[in-house]
C-alpha cells in the first residue's frame, strides 16, 4: 500500500491547490487505487471529501453535470443518468469498493478494460479541469490520451449529454469479470452515432469503425481476439440501438 | 493525527499514523471481526459499514473515517446476548464454513435489507458482490439473507432440512420430481433403506462453532495481542532462476527496530521436504530453510523481524544481494529436454530420482507390464494428450503463523496450518530443537484447501523467535499467497485406451508429465493419486501408469483439494467422451458399460500407494468396491439437469439468439476416503460434573464443519445433543495425535476414533448406571436423552453418573480414549452434469447450471456436506473456465491479484443443485464415506464435453478461456 506522510482534508477548493502544490502532494479520492498499490515513494494525500464535489444535477438541453467525487454507487442508482451508464457504473467495482471509489478517480486511472470509461465517451463526456488559475473543460477522449494530470490539477466535474440512446456489449470470462473487450454506442437525437472500445488500446477510445484499433495482447486475449471481439461487440451494440 | 469516529454507536477519538488504514485501526480497537484478505481490498474480508454503506477498511486511510460512522459485526449482538436476525440466518441456512468473512458477509446483508426489506435475489447478489467466499459457492449465503429478510419482516420461518426425495434407478418415470419451488440451498436427500435410524447423525446440526463466528469473535490465528511483537517479513527472488552470489545484510541490520535477519549465510543447511506429511516424508528432499540458489520468482532469499510491518519491508529492500541468473525453465516437457536448466544441481538433496534430467520422482505401476501388445490386440484404440494448468487454492485468510516462547521458554506456534502435528516433527530438526520443545495450535483457520498442508512459514517464524526471544509474526500478502505458497500441478496427461466390439474397455495407458515447480513437496504422492483417479473409476484388465514429476522454475505446486485427482479426472473423463463419440454410443451408456459396482476389484490402489508398488497380488487381497450409489446418483443428476433436452432442436439452437449453442456435459467421479494404512486419528472423550462431554481431537477443521460432523459422532453414541460436546482440537500439547486434515480423510478416520473413543467412555458410563440402578447386565443399559436407560425403563441422568463417579463412589474419571487407521479406502461416486450456453462469435462459455449428485455414504451431515459440495463445485468452476497462474518469459507472475486472477463472486455463479445419494458403507462411522474433495473432480470435463456437445469442438486443455474456445470455433469453422 501507498506510503502516507500527511493526510489533509481541506475545506475548500483554494486550500486544496495550496496543499497540492507541496512535494509529494496527490490527491486522494475514494482511495481503492491510490491506497491499495504502493507508491514510489512517500507522498501527501490532500482529501477532497469535505468540498462536496459529489452532486448530480441536469442542466438544460439534456445535459447532466457530475460532481467528480460521486462515488460509482451514486452513480449507479442515480436516475437522472443513462441505464447503461448506471449500469456501467455497477459493473466497474463489487460493491465493498463502488461506495467508496470516485468518478473522478476512474478517469484519471484510466482503466484501458473499463467500460464506464467507453459509456462516458459515447455520452459525450466533458472533463473540468481545475488547477490554481483556472478551470478547463476538456473532452474526456481529449484528457484520455493527455493524462496523467499535470500536478496541482483536480478534475472538479465532469458534464454528460444523456439525450439519445446508449447500449453497451461485452465480453469476458465470466459474466461479473471485467470485460475483455467492451463496445459502447449511442444514437443521439440528431441520429448522430457514437461507438467507444474498451480492451483495445491505453485507454478506453471512440471510435468510428472497430477496425481502426490496433488491441495490445495480454493473457486474457490476444490482439486478434480483442480485435475480432471488437467487430462482433460493436454491431452487437449499435444493433442493440433503436 | 488524532481520528474521532462513532465507531458501533460510541464516539472514540484514536491517534493513528496519516497512512493508517482503518482495517488497522478498527483490529488496534479490538475489532477482529475485520480481516485481512487481500491489500487491495479485493476479498471483502474487511468489509464495514462507513455511514451505513459498505467500503473495504483495507482500502480506506483511518484518516478518511474522520468524522464519520463505522459499523462492525461485533455492533449487532452482545457478549453472551442473542444473535441479530442476520447472524441467526446465516448459522441456520449454514452460510458459515470457515467464517472468515462472517463479519463481512452479515454488515453486507445489514446495508442491503435496512434499504430494502425485501430485495430480489440479483439485488442480494449484487450485496455479495465484494465478500469473496472461495469455500460456499455463495448457494446458503444468498438463502441466509433471504431468510433473514423474512426474519426481519416478521414472518414464520421453514426449519432449514433436506429435501427428501424418492430412489429413481429402477422406478422408472413414476418417481415423483423434486418440487419446483426447493429452495436450491438444501440438498436433495436419496435416503437408503440400509441405514438405520438415528437421532443427531444424518440431522442438520448448527456448527459447533458457529457462534463465535457469525458474532466475530477472535478466532483466527492473527486475533490475538502480544506484548513486543515484532513483525517478520521475507525478501523474495525477482529471478526464476539465480545463485546468490552474495548477500550483505549489514544496512539491514544497522536499520534502528530490526531485529534479526536470516538468510543462507547464518541459518543451518538442514535438507527436508515441506509437504505435510506422515513420518517420513516421502522424497525428495530438495529444501532448506534458505538457501544460496533461488529457484523461481518468490523463492525466500531472506527474512527480517522488526518492530514494524514497514520497518521489515524497509529492512527487506536494504539487504543487497548479487544474483547471477541462470537459465530458466518453466514448461514440464521442456524441462525434460536435453540441455534443459538443471534446477537442483546441489550435491546435498536426497532422493532426487534425477537431478541432472530435472526428475524429481518417478512413478510406474500397473496391472501388466506390456500394455503396448494388449493395446495391439484391442479392436479400437485411442490416444489422446491433455494439457491442465497451474491454479492456486486462494484461501481468503492468506498463511500466517505467530510464535513466541512460553513460561518454560518452549516455542509455541499459532498457526494457520491444516496439518499441526506434521508441523510439529518437520520443525524440530530445521531448528534443532526436540519436538517436546514446540507446540503447535491451529485456531480456527480460514480456509486451506491443501495450501496449508504443507510446513510452508513455521520454519521462518521459529528461526526468528528462537533468534530474538521474541514473539513474531508473519502473515503473507495476497501476491505471496499466489505464488509463493502452494499450487496445483500442471500436467501433461496422455491416455492411450483399447476398446473392444462391445464398448468395454480393454487397455488403459496412462502417461502423465506433471509440472512439480522447483521443489518436490508433495510431488510423488499427488501424481501418484492422478494415476489411482486416473485408473481406478473402470473396469479393465490391462492398465499402466507411468509419470515423470518434473521441476521447472514455477511456483511450487504442492496439495490442492483433490490433490492430483481434478486433473485425472479432466483427461479421463474428456477421453471417455471423445471415444463413446468416435464409436456412436450414449456418452453415458458408455460409461456404463464400463464403470465399477459393488463388488468390483479396485486392481490399480495397491500398484500406486504411498508405502510403495506392488506387481503381484492376488485377487482376493484387492480391495474392492463395498457401497456404490453411481446408478442413483446418475439417474438422479439426468433428470435434475433436463437430459433429454439435448435432443431438442431449438433448445440446442435458440431460433432468437443466432450466436448461442447449447449442451450439456456428463462427468462420472469416483474418489477415495483417506490413505489406508497411512491416515490416522485419534480421540478423547471425558464426562464432566455436569453430564457434559469434552471431546478432544487431533483433527483440523478447516471450515469444512469437521468439528461439528465429529461433535454429532459423539453425541450419537453418548446420547446427548450436539450442545453437550465441547470440541477443542488441534493442539498439539492437548490433544491426541491426527494426521490432519486432507485426503477427505477426517470424518472417515477421525470420525472412527471419535466412535471408538465414545463407545469406550458409554461402556464406563453404562457399567456405574447399571450399579447405580441395580441392574446385573451392563449391557443392557442404553443412553438417550441425557440419561442412561435400563431395558425396565427406569433411568439415571448422565449427571448423576458424572458425580457419582467423580464425587461419590470408587471414583473414576468416565473417559475414553481411542484411535483409528484404516486398510480400506471406500470411494465416494458421483454424477456431475454441466448445462453451457457458447457464444460462437466471442468463445464466451456460460454456465446455466451445475447438478451434482453424490453418493458419500451417509451424510453425517446433510446441511455441511452439501456446503462442501456446492464450494467444492465453484472452486471446480474456476479451474474449469478462468484460473491460471500466468508468467512472462522471465517467469514473473503476471495476475497475482484476485482480479486479474478471478475468483467467482456472488453476483457470477451459476444456479447449482445437490443430491446426497444414501449408502450404507460398513467401514464407516455411521456409514459416512468422504464429500470433502470429490465436488472439484468433475466439473472441468463436464463443461467441457458440454462445449463439444453443443459446438461438436473438442478443446483438451483448461481454463477454457473465451479466447481458448474462440480459437477452437475458428479452427473448426463453426459460425453463426
Amino acid at each position: 500500500m501507498a506510503t502516507v506522510s500527511r493526510y489533509s482534508r481541506p475545506a475548500s477548493l483554494a486550500e486544496a491547490f495550496a496543499l497540492l502544490d507541496r512535494p509529494g502532494a496527490v490527491v486522494l479520492g475514494g482511495g481503492t487505487t491510490l491506497n491499495a498499490v504502493a507508491s514510489a515513494g512517500p507522498i501527501e494525500v490532500v482529501d477532497l471529501q469535505a468540498l462536496g464535489l459529489d452532486r448530480i444535477e441536469p442542466l438544460d438541453g439534456g445535459a447532466v453535470r457530475i460532481g467528480a467525487r460521486a462515488t460509482l454507487q451514486r452513480l449507479a442508482e442515480a436516475e437522472g443518468l443513462p441505464a447503461a451508464l448506471r449500469e456501467a457504473a455497477r459493473r466497474e467495482l463489487p460493491n465493498t469498493l463502488r461506495a467508496q471509489a470516485t468518478l473522478a478517480g476512474t478517469i484519471v486511472t484510466a482503466d484501458p478494460e473499463s467500460e464506464l470509461l467507453a459509456v462516458l465517451l459515447v455520452h459525450d463526456a466533458a472533463v473540468a479541469v481545475s488547477g490554481a488559475a483556472r478551470t478547463e473543460v476538456v473532452p474526456l477522449a481529449e484528457l484520455l490520451a493527455a493524462l496523467p494530470l499535470s500536478p496541482g490539477r483536480v478534475v472538479t466535474a465532469v458534464t454528460i449529454d444523456a439525450t439519445g440512446a446508449s447500449a453497451v456489449a461485452r465480453a469476458g470470462r465470466t459474466r461479473a469479470d471485467r470485460p475483455i473487450v467492451a463496445a459502447a454506442a449511442r444514437v443521439g437525437p440528431d441520429g448522430a452515432r457514437r461507438l467507444a472500445l474498451s480492451g483495445v488500446a491505453a485507454t478506453p477510445v471512440l471510435v468510428e469503425e472497430p477496425d481502426e484499433v490496433d488491441p495490445p495482447s495480454d493473457f486474457r486475449g490476444s490482439g486478434a481476439y480483442r480485435r475480432a471481439l471488437a467487430e462482433v461487440l460493436a454491431s452487437r451494440a449499435q444493433e442493440a440501438l433503436p | 493525527m488524532i481520528v474521532t469516529v462513532t465507531l458501533n454507536g460510541r464516539p472514540r477519538s484514536v491517534a493513528c499514523a496519516p497512512g493508517e488504514t482503518l482495517l488497522s485501526l478498527l483490529r488496534r480497537q479490538g475489532c477482529f471481526s475485520v480481516r485481512f484478505g487481500s491489500e487491495t481490498g479485493e476479498t471483502g474480508a474487511a468489509a464495514v459499514l462507513l455511514d451505513g454503506r459498505l467500503v473495504s477498511a483495507e482500502v480506506l486511510l483511518a484518516a478518511q473515517a474522520d468524522g464519520h460512522e463505522v459499523t462492525t459485526v461485533e455492533s449487532l449482538s452482545d457478549p453472551g446476548g442473542e444473535l441479530h436476525p442476520i447472524q441467526r440466518a446465516l448459522v441456520e441456512a449454514g452460510a458459515l464454513q470457515s467464517g472468515y468473512s462472517a463479519g463481512a458477509t452479515a454488515l453486507a446483508a445489514k446495508a442491503l435489507l435496512d434499504r430494502d426489506p425485501d430485495p430480489s435475489d440479483a439485488e442480494i447478489r449484487d450485496a455479495l458482490s465484494g465478500v469473496l467466499d472461495r469455500e460456499t459457492g455463495y448457494v446458503k449465503v444468498v438463502e441466509a439473507v433471504r431468510r433473514a429478510a423474512a426474519a426481519l419482516r416478521g414472518e414464520e420461518l421453514q426449519p432449514v432440512e433436506p429435501i427428501v426425495v424418492a430412489r429413481l434407478a429402477g422406478a422408472g418415470d413414476d418417481a415423483a420430481p423434486v418440487p419446483p419451488d426447493a429452495p436450491a440451498a438444501v440438498p436433495r436427500l436419496v435416503p437408503s433403506a440400509d441405514v438405520p435410524e438415528t437421532a443427531v447423525v444424518g440431522k442438520p446440526a448448527l456448527k459447533v462453532d458457529a457462534l463465535r463466528l457469525v458474532k466475530g469473535n477472535p478466532v483466527f490465528t492473527d486475533d490475538v495481542e502480544l506484548r513486543g511483537l515484532l513483525h517478520a517479513k521475507v525478501l523474495r527472488s525477482p529471478h526464476a532462476h539465480a545463485r546468490i552470489v552474495a548477500i550483505d545484510d549489514a544496512k539491514a541490520r544497522a536499520l534502528p527496530g530490526v531485529h534479526a535477519v536470516l538468510h543462507h549465510g547464518n541459518t543451518p543447511r538442514v535438507k527436508y521436504a515441506s509437504g505435510g506429511q506422515s513420518w517420513p516424508n516421502p522424497h525428495p528432499w530438495d529444501q532448506v530453510c534458505f538457501d544460496d540458489k533461488v529457484r523461481h520468482v518468490g523463492d525466500r532469499v531472506a527474512a527480517v523481524a522488526a518492530d514494524t510491518v514497514e520497518l521489515a519491508e524497509e529492512a527487506c529492500r536494504l539487504i543487497e544481494v548479487a544474483y547471477e541468473v541462470l537459465p530458466a525453465v518453466f514448461d514440464e516437457n521442456d524441462a525434460l529436454a536435453k540441455g534443459a536448466p538443471v534446477i537442483h544441481d546441489e550435491p546435498d538433496s536426497i532422493g532426487i530420482v534425477d537431478a541432472g534430467r530435472n526428475v524429481a520422482a518417478h512413478i510406474e505401476g500397473g496391472t501388466v507390464t506390456d500394455i503396448d501388445a494388449v493395446l495391439a490386440g484391442a479392436g479400437h484404440v485411442f490416444e489422446q494428450t491433455y494439457r491442465v494448468q497451474q491454479v492456486q487454492a486462494c484461501p481468503i485468510e492468506p498463511h500466517v503463523t505467530i510464535g513466541w516462547l512460553d513460561e518454560d521458554e518452549r516455542l509455541v506456534l499459532r498457526s494457520s496450518t491444516q496439518v499441526p502435528f506434521h508441523v510439529r516433527r518437520m520443525l524440530s530438526p530445521l531448528l534443532g530443537i526436540p519436538a517436546k520443545r514446540i507446540r503447535v495450535i491451529k485456531p480456527r483457520i480460514g480456509g486451506g484447501f491443501g495450501a496449508k498442508q504443507e510446513m510452508l512459514i513455521e520454519d521462518i517464524v521459529g528461526h526468528l523467535v528462537l533468534a530474538t526471544g521474541r514473539p513474531v509474526r508473519l502473515e503473507l500478502t495476497r501476491e505471496e499467497e499466489l505464488v509463493s505458497s502452494r499450487t496445483r500441478h500442471a500436467q501433461t496427461l496422455t491416455f492411450r485406451t483399447g476398446v473392444d466390439h462391445d464398448g468395454r474397455l480393454v487397455a488403459q495407458d496412462l502417461r502423465v508429465v506433471a509440472n512439480t515447480g522447483p521443489y518436490g513437496t508433495h510431488g510423488f504422492t499427488v501424481q501418484s493419486v492422478t494415476g489411482l483417479r486416473g485408473l481406478s473409476a473402470y473396469n479393465c484388465a490391462a492398465k499402466r501408469y507411468t509419470c515423470d514429476v518434473v521441476y521447472s522454475n514455477r511456483p511450487v505446486a504442492g496439495a490442492f483439494r483433490g490433490y492430483g485427482a481434478p486433473q485425472a479426472h479432466f483427461a479421463l473423463e474428456s477421453h471417455m467422451d471423445d471415444i463413446a463419440r468416435a464409436l456412436d454410443l450414449d456418452p453415458v451408456e458408455f460409461r456404463r458399460r464400463n464403470w465399477v459396482r459393488a463388488g468390483d476389484p479396485l486392481d490399480i490402489a495397491p500398484r500406486l500407494g504411498e508405502r510403495g508398488a506392488v506387481e503381484e497380488i492376488a485377487p482376493e487381497d484387492l480391495p474392492h468396491v463395498v457401497s456404490c450409489g453411481t446408478e442413483e446418483c446418475v439417474a438422479q443428476a439426468l433428470r435434475a439437469i433436463g437430459w433429454s433436452r439435448r435432443g431438442d432442436p431449438d433448445w440446442r439452437r435458440p431460433p432468437d439468439r443466432p450466436s448461442v449453442r447449447r449442451g450439456i456435459g456428463f462427468a462420472f467421479c469416483m474418489h477415495g476416503t483417506g490413505i489406508p494404512l497411512v491416515d490416522m486419528g485419534s480421540s478423547s472423550i471425558k464426562l464432566n460434573d455436569d453430564g457434559s462431554f469434552n471431546l478432544l481431537v487431533g483433527a483440523t477443521d478447516l471450515g469444512t464443519g469437521a468439528d461439528t460432523v465429529l461433535a454429532q459422532i459423539a453425541a450419537e453414541v453418548l446420547g446427548v445433543g450436539v450442545d453437550d460436546i465441547l470440541v477443542y482440537a488441534a493442539d498439539t500439547d492437548l490433544t491426541p495425535f491426527d494426521t490432519g486434515a486432507y485426503a477427505s480423510s477426517t470424518t472417515y478416520i477421525s470420525g472412527s476414533a471419535v466412535k471408538k473413543a465414545a463407545e469406550a467412555a458409554r461402556a464406563r458410563i453404562a457399567a456405574r448406571a447399571a450399579r447405580l440402578l441395580d441392574v446385573e447386565d451392563a449391557g443392557e443399559i442404553h443412553l438417550r436423552g441425557r440419561r442412561a436407560w435400563a431395558a425396565d425403563g427406569r433411568s439415571v441422568s448422565l449427571e448423576d453418573v458424572a458425580l457419582n463417579s467423580l464425587h461419590t463412589e470408587d471414583q473414576e474419571q468416565i473417559i475414553g480414549t481411542a484411535s483409528h487407521v484404516s486398510g480400506d479406502s471406500p470411494s465416494p461416486f458421483a454424477a456431475q452434469l454441466a448445462a453451457v450456453e457458447v457464444d460462437v462469435e466471442t468463445g464466451e462459455v456460460t454456465v446455466e447450471k451445475l447438478v451434482m449428485a453424490v453418493d458419500c455414504g451417509v451424510a453425517i451431515n446433510p446441511i455441511t456436506a452439501s456446503g462442501q459440495v456446492e464450494g467444492g463445485m465453484m472452486q471446480a468452476l474456476g479451474y474449469a473456465l478462468t484460473e491460471e497462474i500466468v508468467l512472462d518469459d522471465a517467469g514473473r507472475p503476471l495476475n497475482a491479484r484476485i482480479g486479474p486472477y478471478w475468483i467467482y463472486r456472488a453476483d457470477d455463479v451459476p444456479p447449482t443443485e445437490v443430491f446426497l445419494v444414501e449408502t450404507l458403507e460398513p467401514t464407516g462411522p455411521f456409514g459416512a464415506k468422504a464429500v470433502g474433495e470429490i465436488p472439484i473432480d468433475g466439473v472441468a470435463p463436464a463443461v467441457r464435453n458440454a462445449i463439444l456437445d453443443a459446438t461438436g469442438v473438442a478443446i483438451d486443455a483448461i481454463p477454457l478461456t473465451p479466447e481458448r474456445v474462440w480459437r477452437a470455433l475458428q479452427v473448426a469453422a463453426v459460425h453463426t
